[in-house]
Formats: C-alpha cells, structure tokens, sequence
C-alpha cells in the first residue's frame, strides 16, 4: 500500500498546479490573476502543501472564523434547550445572526481579485463542504421545529399568540406547582383530585388556546410543516398535557356504560326482529316454472346418467 | 304443461337435485289442481325468462346491405374518427362523474363526522354518550334511507357494485334498464349517500356501471330517458357498436376509479374478451387514459394544487417507496401463505353472503322491507363501530399522525382513540391509513376486532338495496387483517428486517379481494397501479393466483355467484368440459314457430302477442302453401324487425296501392332502436290482418345454421364466438327442426358432481 500513497503524495502539487492553471486559463481576459496564480502555484509547490494555506484572503478567512464562532453559538443553544424544548424562544438571536453570516459569505466579494471571492473558495472548492452542510443542518432543523411559526413576520422575537401561550402556560404550572405543595410527596396517584379541581380552569383555557392555535394555523396554510405549530408550543402542551393526564390522571373517566349497552343492544336486536318477522310474515317469493319444449328430456337424462352414474 | 311431464324436465343425476326441490313438486302434486302453473321457492339453478341476448350479430338484411354500399370509403374514415371522439367523452365524462362523486362524499362525510365528533366531544365531558350514539345511528339510517328509497322505487337496477351486471352486458345478455341515464343518476345518487351514509361499501364499483351507462349513452347521440334525440352518431345505434362502447366505458370507470388505465383496458377484456380485436383495444385504451387524466386534472385543480397531477384514482394507496417497503425473496412464501388465508376468508365471505342473498330474494323482496333493511344495517354500522370505540382502550398520540378526524373520548389529551382511526373515517381513508401509518399506530387487539366486525358488516352489507361496491370493503378487511399479520410475524421473529407491516397490510388486501370477487389479471394490473410500483407486481400476482385456487376449492366467486342467483343465463368462455355427448338435437327448442317468406298480417300479429312464447327470432321458410312439407330456410327475422314493420303498415296490398309510398329504410328501425314497442300498442284494423306481408327484404338471408349432429361445445362456440342471438338448427333438407339460443345453452352447468341441467322459470 505504501507506494502508492507516496505517489499520491508526489501526484498532489502537479494536481493543484494543473488545477489552478486550468482555473487561470478558463478566467477572463485580464493576465494578472493568472500570473498571480502562477505565483500561487510555485509558492504550493516549493512548499509541498503547507498547513496553512495562503490560498484565502484575509477578509474570507475572518467570515469564516465568525461562521465557525456562530454555528459554535447556536448548536451549544440547540443542545442546552433540547429539553423541555426551548429552542425557538432561545435560539432564534443566534440562528438569524448565523444566517446573517453565511449570507455574508455566500455574497462577499474579495477585494483583491474580483474572480476569486469567498463564496467560491468557501462554500464549493472541496467536496465535503462543511459550511454548506452546516448551514443546511441547522436550516433544516429550523424547519423542521417550524420556529417560524411562533415568531413574528420579520423574526425578531416571539408572535403575540406564542407570549400569550406560554403566559397561560406558566400560570398553569404554577397552578400545579402550588395545588401540589400542602401536600407529601409520597402521594397515590389517585390523591391529585385537588389539583384537577383547582387548575380546571387554567388548563382548560390553555387547552383551548392551543387547539384554536392550531386550527387558525391549519386553516392558514396547506403545506406539510405549517400543519405543526412551533415545537416549543408543542413541547409546552404536551408536557402539561401529560402531567394532567397521567401524573395527575385528571383525563374523563369512563362513563355512561349502561346507557349506552342499553341502546346499543336495542339497535343490535332490531335486525333480528325484522328477519325473524320477513321470515314468519312475508310471503316467500315463489317461481313460476316454465316447461321447455324439447324433443327428448328423457334420452337426454338416460344419456347423461349413464355417463355419470 | 301438464304435470306429468314435470318430473322428467327436471334433470336429476343421481340423487344430487335439490331435495325440499323435490319435495315441494310432490306436495303441489297432491294438493294444486292440475292446469295450475309449477312454482318453486327461488333458488340457484334457474334461468329467468326476463333475460335476453344482445343482437351483436348484425342483421345483414337488403337494407344494411345498400347502406353499407352507399357508404364509400371516405364515409367509412369520419365513423372511424366518430368513434374516437366518442372514446375521448366516455373518459372525459367518466372522469367528470367520478370527481363529482368524490368531492361530493368528502364533503358531506367530512361534515357528518365533524357533526358526529364535535357532538361526542360535547358530551363526553358532559356524560349522556348514549345520545352521541343514536345522533350517530340517526343520521347514517337516514342518510342511507334516502339512498337506498331511491333505488328501491325508482331503478332497482341500480343496487349494488353493477359489476356482474355489466358483465353479464359484455357477455351478451340485456339487462332491462342497465345502461339508461336514470340508472346513472340514481347510481351516482344512491353511491355518494350509501358511503356518506357509513355503509362498510365504496364507490370503487358503482364507476365501472356509471362508465358503461355513459359509453352506451353517448354512443347512440340522444338519450330516451330525457326524450332529446341530438341526431348525431346515428351509425351506432345498434348492439354490436354499442356493446363496443361499453366496454371502453367500463375500462373507463375502473380506471377512474382505481387509477389505473392498463388494468381498466385489461378488466374490459377479462369480461368481454370474445368479442376483442386491436383497434378497439387501442380505443379502449385511449378512453381509459382519458379518464383517469381527467380526473387527475380536476382534482388536483380542486385540492389546490393544479400542476401537480397526484390523484389519479378514486382511491389512492399512496407512494410504496422500493427503499422503505421493499421485499426480500424471503418473504415471498410468507405472501403465498397470505394468499391461502385470503382464499379462505374470501370464500367464508361468499358463503355467508349466498345465504344471505338467497334468504333476500326470498323473503325480502318487496321495496319497502328492503329500505328497512338497508336503515337497520346503517343503524347497526354505526353502533359497531361506536361501541367499538368505546370499548377501546388503545390510545395513540396524536403528534405527528394523518388522523383526520381524531376522537379523544377516554383517551389522554394529545392521544386519540386508534379504534376511531379505522371506524370514524371513509372506509377509502381507513385502507389507505392502514397501509401508511407508521409501525406500532394500531395495537394488534383493535385490529382483531376491527377485522372480525368489519367482515361480518361487511358480509351483510353487499346485496343490500343500496348501489355500493365491494372493492372497498374487502380491501379493508385484507388490509386489516394483513398488518396483524405483519405486526404478529415481526414480533415473532423479534427481527427488524420484515419491521413494515404496510406491506403485508398490501398483500392483505390483495389476497382478501382476490378470494372475493376472483378477478385474476385485471385486478393484478389494477392493484399494481394503484401502489405505482412494478417490483410488487410479481407477489401480488402469486396472492391472487394463490387466493383464486384456494377459494376456487370452495365456492365460486361473488360476481359469479350473484349472477347465478339473478338466473341470469351467463355463457362462460367454454362449454362445460363433459358435455360432449349433448348434439344439438338434445339441445335445441323445437318446434319452432316459423313464418312465411310472404306472410298474412293477422298471423303475425296473432304469433307476436301470443304471451305464452316470447320468442324473438322467428325463422322465416319458404312460402309455398301447396305442399304439405316443411320448406327450407330462407331467413330469420326479428321480433324488433316485424313491429317496425307492422309500425309501418309495410303491407304488400298497400305497396301495391299507392307507389308513392315510402320505402322503409334502416333508419326507421334504428330510431326505434333501443326501445321497441310493444306489440299491444300497434293497433292493426280487421281488414289490415288480411293483407300480406312480404319479408324477404327485411329478413336476414343468411343466417347461422348447424346440423342436428353437431356437439354441444361445437354449437357452444360458434354462439359464443360470433355472439349469436338465435341459431338455427336444420336437418339435411335444410328445413328447421329446431332453434338453439342463449337460454338453451346455458342450461347445462359444471356442477359440484358433474352435469347440470337449469330449469327455466318466470321471475
């Protein structure tokens, strides 16, 4: 194996030479780029691919350490407020300055050589391209969590339906937090009555908030993310939600089973009636048969019984 | 018809004849006078008297022969580009229809469930469930009532799925009333209110009649029933081209409603195969893409997304991804085995529903016991499914689930009831939810029952007087059954490789329709189209091939078996294997009545309104009074024929008197064409019936004729092939002895123990 890596490594500055020649050449019209490339391309081979390339200019290589610093930022966000989901109250700040820097990126011109700007060296000279990949990620999660949602038109903080959801939402918990203080922890889960009395009110309200929520916004926009509501809402809901309904088992009780065995079994006897009474009542439908002409029904049957008897 | 004759016309092979059969003749023999006509409870080996043949034969008399000289070549050309403007509105309207149907039953479903659920919701926080459940029961009885009155009192035609009765009109048979516009829009009508109505039915195989009753309207350029004649396409009036378009009007509705073109072209030539050639293929094929773009079209311009063209059917089994839901070799005994269960159930299925028909047909047959019946199955639907519900302790969250209308009822907030998934709903949704929805959705105990239930309501509910199809019920029930299967094989192997149990819920449903309706090409085609992935093809062909063996063993498929039970005389592709020792001389009716080549008016007439003998082809022989013996064939001439003529007064006497008269030309009979009247309304005066007809230039000169000796399945094929109405049987002299027709061969059937024979009864 060791041969031919060493040949690679032989291989590499031909490569980028013929690379940036080819670059120079198919640049327009103006012959300093590519003698600068030239230059470029003498300084790669005397040094045998240095570590720190001279290739990005300095105002590329500043847009990218703040890149770096700001997806940093954000995914030390995203993970500190993973649970209870958090992330668009939190992160919003540092996903929109990301965003604000990759666009930078993506436009910025160096002002050296016009040809050669940072978006390109950046964003496409290599085949991982890690910014890119980044940028989608955390796009994608964006998406995906529908933050848009609970933040205002233009993002910057949260929509006034969100700051009155969550309001409810923490009244609800402190509703929880006070209905469960008189009381020892080593409670059945059956002893949480007073909690369901007290905090009806706040959780139904809450409730109704949110199924409204979601119907204003399903009746908004037909698309398959806009159906879910932000995930901080969501996440916010369905804790309380558990916390009524299983912590607390708050949910309705089964009721009504006898009136409802009653009516049922009344419906399920009626067909029985009504095919026991056609059966007894009606008349059964009678065929009048007619008679064929045919020459010979008797050698007919002789003829098939002999076969099959 | 004297009774001693009675024993002997019933032909018993051993002791195989139905036994109560036998009894009831001995009872009427003891107590009914004598003279008294022989009646018999309806039962499955009978002929209806009401059923007649198509004339797909053209009648190739002197006046279609001018006309047809006349017609040049070019003429010939604009019939051609005629009938395929005709195929372009078949799929067009077709298409139209079934959007209708569809935006129609999302609607008012959609409105009823909301009603329904918002109702459950109210009072299962206030208590007073029970009142949900009868709110429930009430609307889908009455919803049902106004579906099934209609179709009661207005087109009993109209009831069911209309598959076996477009089969039986590709086989050849007239159905009364099948393919007229009332039928259409009490179909459509009674379609959209028995789904909207929580029947356990779809709207899948009422498409395939609405198809046809569209072809066979447009075709002829007016319709009757609305009394507009448009005076177009006037060429087609007849049978044979009729019967053409209505087989691209079927091909058309499967397509609509399954998407799926390839297997609606291959439905149309599974059914009517005998008469097929590659121009109509192409037209059918043709009408079929037509249809289900159309459809496409519009209903992607209704869901608002009107480039996007992802509704091709009715019912879509949404996108089986090869990555996610891909088989391994492995798996492909599993899907045989799935196929034997499939067989099973399917003729479980057609066993229960027999008796259930037979016990319909018998009991309740009059209209209004049959709308009563349909309410109570309504009624009883939704009590099922509500206590069900219910009972149901599976709750499933509600985050990130395609339920459309999710019931919390006892559930925890943010869950919903599982059991509600699959009986709140469509039953189009429900199949499509149980394919898709994610592994663990639906507790394996909820699905048991659902399949049990489902079956059972199912079972009940096809033959109801309701216009409904099977399709979808039987896919639900596969489906049902099949994700159990799924669920219960990976929890078994504890492996993760067969994890998706959307697949097997697929194969379900395959093997369960297959063993239903027994539909083996087509339905492979249709079911291969409506996933849109090929690599299925080859499982689901060896589920259906499976299922049709095993149900095969059993009893015969639905279709099949309804037919039977309406006495309907069905030709199927051969004659029974063992009948080659059956001639023609066994086989015929004789003696025929025959009529002169110059006949006298009053016989005619006396011959046509005779009520005892219906016939419709009368042999016409040589007019030679003299001589004492039979005269040889000259003809054969139809009773629509002779009505027209008698309409007329085409008299020779007349003739003679006034020359400036008339002649009678073709077109007067293909406007009378398809309803001709009946003879007690052609009024023909004392001194008319002295006159004289002369009917050899209406008659059809060369009729088919074979030999006394000929074999059963010799005659069999030649009236299966050519689609003959009447046969004449004569002997060597060429004089007729006798005449074979639909009737006379459809008699013998394969039984359980060998040779039938059917009597033939008035129904």
């Amino acid at each position: 194996m060791a041969p031919p890596r060493s040949a690679c490594r032989a291989l590499l500055p031909a490569l980028a030479l013929a690379l940036l020649g080819l670059a120079a050449a198919a640049g327009p019209r103006q012959t300093p780029p590519l003698e600068l490339a030239q230059e470029l391309a003498e300084e790669l081979w005397s040094a045998g691919l240095p570590g720190d390339l001279p290739e990005l200019e300095p105002e590329c290589r500043s847009l990218l350490g703040a890149f770096a610093e700001g997806s940093a930022a954000l995914t030390g966000c995203l993970g500190r407020r993973a649970r209870p989901v958090r992330l668009c109250q939190g992160c919003h700040g540092h996903y929109r300055r990301l965003l604000a820097q990759y666009g930078s990126i993506a436009r910025a011109v160096g002002n050296s050589s016009e040809s050669h700007n940072c978006a390109k060296s950046i964003l496409t000279s290599d085949r991982l391209q890690i910014v890119v990949t980044l940028s989608e990620f955390f796009n994608e999660t964006w998406e995906a969590a529908n933050c848009a949602n609970c933040l205002k038109n233009n993002s910057e903080g949260l929509s006034n339906s969100t700051e009155e959801f969550l309001d409810l939402f923490n009244k609800s918990l402190t509703c929880f937090e006070h209905n469960l203080q008189g009381q020892g922890i080593d409670l059945s889960p059956n002893n949480y009555t007073e909690v369901c009395k007290n905090c009806n009110e706040t959780y139904t309200k809450l409730n109704d908030l949110y199924n409204h929520l979601q119907r204003m916004n399903r009746q908004g926009g037909e698309s398959a993310h806009s159906a879910h509501l932000c995930i901080d809402v969501e996440d916010a809901m369905n804790i309380t939600r558990k916390l009524w309904s299983r912590t607390f088992n708050c949910s309705l009780p089964c009721s009504d089973t006898v009136p409802v065995i009653a009516v049922s079994s009344f419906i399920l006897f009626l067909p029985i009636v009504f095919y026991l009474s056609s059966f007894l009542h009606s008349k059964q439908k009678k065929r009048i048969l007619i008679l064929p002409k045919r020459i010979q029904s008797n050698a007919n049957l002789v003829n098939i019984q002999e076969k099959y008897s | 018809m004297s009774l001693e004759l009675t024993p002997s016309s019933f032909l018993r092979i051993g002791q195989l004849s139905n036994v109560d059969l036998n009894e009831d003749i001995h009872e009427l023999e003891t107590e009914v006078p004598r003279q008294r006509p022989n009646e018999i409870p309806h039962n499955e080996k009978l002929l209806s008297l009401k059923y007649e043949s198509l004339d797909y034969d053209n009648s190739e008399n002197q006046l279609f022969l001018e006309e047809e000289r006349r017609i040049n070549h070019a003429a010939f050309r604009t019939v051609e580009i005629k009938r395929w403007v005709i195929c372009a509105m078949i799929g067009i309207l077709t298409g139209l229809v079934a959007c209708f149907i569809d935006i129609v039953v999302e609607n008012l479903a959609g409105l009823k469930y909301r009603v329904v659920k918002d109702n459950i919701d109210k009072f299962t926080a206030k208590g007073g469930l029970s009142f949900s459940l009868l709110l429930w029961a009430t609307l889908n009885a009455s919803v049902v009532m106004v579906g099934s009155l209609i179709v009661a009192f207005i087109e009993p035609v109209a009831a069911g799925s209309g598959i076996p009765q477009i089969k039986c009109y590709l086989n050849g048979v007239k159905i009364p009333h099948v393919v007229r516009l009332k039928t259409l829009v009490i179909k459509v009508c009674g379609v959209i209110l028995s789904v909207v109505g929580g029947l356990a039915v779809g709207k899948e195989g009422p498409m395939i009649h609405s198809g046809s009753v569209i072809a066979a309207g447009i075709s002829q350029g007016r319709s009757t029933s609305l009394k507009r004649d448009f005076k177009i396409f006037e060429y087609f009036r007849r049978d044979t081209e009729k019967r053409d378009f209505v087989s691209a009007g079927a091909a058309a509705g499967v397509s609509a409603a399954f998407g799926a073109p390839v297997g609606g072209v291959l439905f149309s030539l599974e059914e009517g195969a005998s008469f097929w050639n590659q121009f109509l293929t192409w037209r059918i094929f043709f009408a079929s893409m037509i249809s289900t773009f159309t459809l496409n079209s519009v209903l992607s311009v209704y869901h608002g997304n009107a480039w996007d063209l992802s509704s091709p059917g009715l019912i879509n089994f949404g996108r089986f991804d090869s990555e996610k839901m891909g088989y391994t070799i492995q798996e492909i005994p599993i899907f045989i085995f799935m196929g034997v269960v499939g067989g099973i159930l399917g003729a479980l299925f057609n066993a229960l529903n027999y008796w259930l028909t037979m016990f319909r047909i018998r009991y309740i047959h009059r209209p209004c016991l049959q709308v009563v019946e349909a309410m109570l199955v309504a009624a009883v639907t939704a009590t099922v499914g509500f206590v069900m519900i219910y009972c149901s302790r599976d709750c499933q969250p509600i985050q990130g689930s395609s339920v459309a209308y999710p019931l919390q009822l006892f559930c925890a907030d943010g869950e919903y009831n599982s059991m509600a998934t699959a009986f709140f709903n469509t039953p189009e949704k429900s199949v499509v939810n149980l394919f898709h929805d994610p592994p663990g959705s639906y507790n394996p105990m909820t699905l048991g029952m659902f399949t049990l239930m489902y079956f059972f309501l199912a079972c009940w509910t096809y033959g109801l007087t309701v216009s409904a199809g099977v399709f979808i019920p039987s896919l639900l029930i596969g489906a049902a059954w099949g994700r159990l299967f799924g669920i219960s094989l990976s929890y078994l192997t504890r492996g993760s490789i067969w994890a998706d149990p959307g697949k097997y819920a697929l194969m379900g449903a395959a093997a369960q329709l297959g063993g239903i309706v027994r539909m083996t090409l087509s339905l492979t085609v249709i079911m291969m189209e409506a996933t849109g992935n090929v690599t299925y093809g080859f499982p689901i062909m060896l589920v259906l091939m499976t299922a049709k063996i095993v149900g095969d063993y059993f009893v015969e498929g639905l279709y099949d078996m309804h037919i039977q039970l309406q006495s309907v005389p069905f030709l199927h592709w051969e004659a029974p294997v063992t009948s080659h020792s059956l001639t023609a001389r066994e086989v015929m009716s004789t003696p025929v009545t025959c009529l002169r080549r110059i006949e006298r008016v009053g016989t005619v007439v006396d011959i046509l309104s005779d009520t005892s003998s219906n016939h419709n082809g009368f042999p016409v022989v040589e007019s030679n009074p003299d001589t004492t013996q039979v005269a040889g064939l000259r003809g054969l001439i139809l009773r629509s024929q002779l009505i027209v003529l008698l309409k007329h007064k085409v008299f020779v006497e007349r003739a003679n008197r006034s020359l400036v008269q008339r002649r009678l030309k073709l077109k007067d009979f293909r406007d009378a064409y398809p309803r001709f009247p009946p003879i007690q309304s052609i009024h023909v005066s004392q001194d008319e019936r002295e006159c004289m007809i002369d009917l050899s230039e209406f008659m059809n000169p060369s009729p088919y004729t074979v030999p006394q000796e000929a074999s059963l399945p010799r005659v069999f094929k030649l009236f299966r092939a050519l689609g003959l109405r009447h046969l004449v049987v004569v002997d060597n002299r060429n004089e007729v002895v006798g005449m074979v027709t639909r009737k006379d061969l459809a008699r013998y059937r394969l039984g359980k123990e060998g040779l039938e024979e059917l009597s033939l009864a008035q129904t």
